[in-house]
């Protein structure tokens, strides 16, 4: 019943849009309007997606892309905690390491790929540097922020009940940053996805990965492999921030009401 | 000294003694200086990035694994590395220490010399070739002069850029007359294919047989004109283990020698047409110049020569920024011994600067 | 505790010996220090950064071609900026930004103000957004590449895209977090529609729309620089690809310091603007 009465709420108006273009693409492939050979027809996306996934070359590169992809997240975002930690707790670490920091946080993403590429070689440690550091920013910036949000009220009952150092670092500041910091870490989940697909599409066409994928797709002349890589992705980056979501509305919901 | 001190003191040197063996013998062995594993480096992969390639004697010998079965017998891996960035990223790898060997094409070998990479040229891999600039299926363009102002591929960095700088010089234009893009070799044929470029600089057979390119503009075998390539070993290995070059040279001039006979044509072409290039394609751009002045090994006056002039030509076209000096570089002994072990003396006929043969063919 | 501090109370103790001096310039004296202070703090590490790579250039920690000298790269600067080739790709780098943010901002913003204004138009559109809104914002380049080409159209298109999402996302969060009071205000002065929308609306949710148009800039430069290291024959990216297949590194850091400029540039842009809008919001009450 519940089932039921949820499909009756979703607002279905929200399904024109994409359906409309469905029903374009179909029509306008069938119908011959335009180079087959560049817009494939639905049907043959459909068919190469089988074949693909028939074929395990998905699901291995599926696995190696979010591997990397983990990797990379995992190492940046600790990286990203200690490193916010540092800046938020001393006032002294952010005068000195803070401009450095900002400043080079303007370096857009992809242009550091090159340098680094270069000193590592394309193979996985360029890539997961590469990951690690679109997740190090993010959460970084955040942690920081989450740290320097914690009132000087709440400072003051952790020394009326005696905190050493440690014990205000643990129940303390990292509970009333939590918030910020998961959002930093959504936020991460979401670029480290963004620069797993850009590396592969930057770096490797012989490395396994969903980018890689695509590359053949462009190389081979599979259009179809190329929309069935880009559907993947879209989808994973979909997954990612539905989970990165869940978590923190996990967090938040720890946290109780709103102050 | 009682008996119990004389006894330890008997141990101590007996475990000095014995330690000292220890570090002895095995460097007795080191001293026969071995390599565990030869790096060897491809500027170039097969379509889609594959590890097979074609269109020269080192690809010949990787597919009929010649050197592995040379080296087998002293336990000694062969690695190969193929690289889809070609000859820029051979040259960040052998930078990295990662490459002993490589084959590498004219520009970006001498690019790597400007910047202090230090190789020894061993022989010479591929003369003569026709150059091809092809465009979309329905370019009006016929001729490179119709493709002024437009939007030309090559693959800059490579042998490709500096050939093209060539054929651009000789009518009197640079690469700033035209909008040029770089692109690798699968890129190229993409991008002709859906007509995003105007010319590529690429053989246009395969994409005429798919109907989706067409000639614009051919070289035919110019000796002036033809990028030549190099198969080197890093100073650093070739000073380690020079018995291990020779034998690596050895190995595959006989491979050259086997690919250079007209018998083995077909069988050549067959085993390159596993890069993914289709044996058509390759049996028209092997077709104009016998085989054994395109896959010459030899490093004769027309090579040296040309290497001269293609460092000039890479500094005019500003595609280097310090000077190149050719001596030291190449070590022609190893070519020289393996022609002489294999009688294979003359077999290559030597030609001139001018790129004309020097003697009658045998 | 600090030299900021002290230093600060070492401004200030004129006061007490010269209770004729005006108070203010004390203040301003500290506030001096302390930004003399900061900026000399900051320094310390970039500075020590840049002693590290000079060492390690001198020390061969990586091989030279792959490892260019601090001089080197700063003397490739001064030289393509001399030779006008830096303006030139930079130029066309920025151009295209412009366009973008152009195209896909003012989408965005037209697409913001009907899901924010109309129901039934927030019920077609706002799911298909929050759909696109999720896809890796590079994730379209190679379709796109393969539908138009790699030319400007291409560039832009893909730039423009990762523009569209956020500012359209941000009006429509902008518009709908309007006080229902402010609305009912406009309905008692019988403002039309269009009025409605350029007096209340645009105003009120200009905050949402700032940051909306923030993401933007930042996703619009990101993808830029994506673009052009995938597909480019000219710009900072293709700048910075030659570099690389020519092993000139240098080239390469000078392509970064750049973008990092740029990146600077806009941030600051940003601000400022934030700061305007903020300080005329202010101004309203």
């Amino acid at each position: 019943m519940r089932i039921l009465t949820n499909i009756r709420d979703t607002d279905l108006r929200g399904f024109v849009l994409p359906l409309a273009f469905l029903v374009l693409w179909y029509l306008v492939t069938a119908l011959q309007l335009v180079n087959t050979k560049l817009i494939v027809p639905p049907a043959a996306v459909v068919a190469a997606a089988w074949d693909v996934v028939g074929s395990g070359q998905l699901l291995t590169g599926l696995r190696a892309s979010l591997v990397r992809d983990l990797s990379g997240f995992a190492a940046g975002s600790g990286a990203g905690i200690l490193f916010g930690l540092l800046l938020g707790v001393s006032r002294w670490a952010e005068r000195l390491v803070g401009p450095t920091f900002h400043t080079l946080k303007q370096i857009s993403l992809f242009a550091w790929l090159p340098l680094l590429s270069t000193w590592l070689g394309t193979g996985e440690s360029a890539k997961i540097l590469f990951i690690a550091l679109s997740a190090f920013y993010p959460v970084a910036l955040n942690t920081f922020e989450g740290v320097r949000s914690v009132t000087r009220a709440q400072f003051e009952v952790a020394r009326v009940l005696g905190f050493g150092r440690l014990q205000r670092l643990f129940r303390l500041v990292l509970p009333a940053a939590s918030a910020q910091i998961a959002t930093g870490l959504h936020l991460a989940l979401l670029y480290a996805w963004l620069a797993t697909i850009g590396a592969e599409y930057l770096l490797g066409s012989s490395a396994q990965g969903v980018g890689s994928v695509v590359i053949r797709g462009k190389a081979t002349f599979h259009v179809e492999l190329i929309v069935v890589g880009m559907l993947l992705i879209g989808l994973v980056g979909m997954g990612l921030n539905r989970l990165a979501a869940l978590v923190e509305g996990r967090v938040l919901h720890w946290r109780g009401p709103a102050r | 000294m009682n008996s119990s001190r004389f006894r330890s003191l008997a141990a101590l040197f007996g475990a000095v003694v014995a330690g000292t063996l220890a570090f002895a013998v095995p460097s007795s062995v080191l001293a026969q200086d071995k390599p565990k594993v030869i790096r060897i480096s491809y500027s170039s992969a097969g379509t889609g990035g594959r590890p097979i390639v074609g269109g020269s004697t080192i690809a010949t010998a990787h597919q009929q694994g010649a050197l592995e079965k040379e080296f087998a017998k002293d336990g000694i891996k062969v690695q190969w590395t193929f690289n889809p960035g070609a000859g820029p990223a051979t040259n960040e790898q052998l930078a990295n220490g990662l490459a002993d060997f490589a084959h590498h094409g004219d520009l970006p070998i001498i690019i790597g010399r400007s910047t202090g990479l230090r190789t020894k040229i061993l022989f010479s891999y591929t003369r003569f070739g026709a150059a091809y600039i092809t465009g979309p299926i329905d370019s009006p363009a016929k001729s490179l002069e119709d493709l002024k102002g437009k939007r030309l591929a090559v693959f800059k960095g490579t042998a490709s850029q500096l050939a093209l700088g060539r054929i651009l010089k000789k009518n009197g234009w640079t690469e700033r007359d035209f909008k040029t893009v770089s692109m690798d070799g699968d890129t190229l044929r993409a991008a002709i294919a859906t007509k995003d470029v105007d010319g590529g600089f690429i053989a246009p057979f395969d994409l005429e047989s798919r109907g989706v390119g067409k000639l614009i503009y051919s070289t035919g075998p110019d000796p002036e004109l033809a990028s030549q390539g190099v198969f080197w070993v890093s100073e650093e290995f070739e000073r380690k283990y020079p018995d291990i070059v020779q034998r690596v040279v050895t190995t595959l001039i006989k491979v050259a020698a086997w690919g250079s006979d007209e018998k083995n044509r077909e069988a050549q072409y067959k085993l390159w047409s596993n890069s993914g290039t289709s044996y058509y394609e390759y049996q028209k751009t092997y077709l104009d110049v016998p085989l054994k002045w395109r896959l010459s090994p030899l490093l004769d006056e027309y090579f040296v020569e040309n290497l001269k002039k293609s460092i000039v030509q890479a500094k005019e076209f500003r595609l280097i920024r310090r000077d190149v000096d050719i001596n030291g570089w190449l070590a022609p002994q190893y070519l020289n011994t393996a022609l002489k072990e294999l009688k294979l003396e003359g077999y290559w006929p030597e030609f001139n600067a001018a790129g004309k043969p020097k003697l009658a063919q045998k | 505790m600090t030299t900021a501090t002290s230093l600060s109370r070492l401004a200030a103790p004129a006061a007490p010996l010269a209770p004729a001096a005006p108070p203010r310039r004390h203040a301003a004296v500290s506030l001096l220090a302390t930004r003399a202070v900061d900026v000399a703090a900051g320094l310390i590490l970039p500075l020590l950064l840049l002693g590290l790579w000079q060492y390690a250039v001198d020390r061969h920690w990586l091989a030279e071609q792959i490892l260019p000298a601090p001089a080197l790269v700063w003397d490739s600067l001064v030289d393509l900026w001399q030779s006008g080739e830096l303006g030139t790709h930079l130029a066309i780098s920025l151009t295209r930004l412009a366009w973008s943010l152009a195209i896909g901002g003012g989408a965005g913003l037209l697409l913001g103000v009907a899901m924010g204004v109309s129901a039934p138009a927030k019920a077609y559109l706002y799911p298909s957004f929050q759909l696109v809104s999720q896809f890796p914002v590079i994730g379209w380049v190679p379709l796109l590449i393969v539908f138009a080409g790699i030319g400007e159209a291409l560039k832009i298109s893909a730039i423009a895209i990762a523009v569209v999402v956020p500012v359209a996302v941000n009006t429509y969060r902008g518009i709908r977090n309007i006080p229902r009071a402010l609305l009912e205000v406009a309905a008692v002065y019988r403002f039309t529609f269009g009025q409605t929308v350029r007096r209340l609306v645009l105003p009120a949710a200009a905050a949402g729309i700032f940051n909306g148009l923030r993401q933007g800039v930042m996703h619009a430069w990101l993808s830029l620089v994506f673009v052009e290291l995938l597909a480019s024959s000219e710009g900072i990216g293709y700048l910075m690809v030659w570099g690389r297949q020519l092993l000139q590194l240098d080239i390469v850091v000078v392509g970064m310091l750049v973008i990092g400029a740029v990146g600077i540039v806009l941030d600051r842009l940003l601000a400022w603007g934030e700061a305007r809008l903020q300080g005329w919001q202010r101004q309203a009450y």
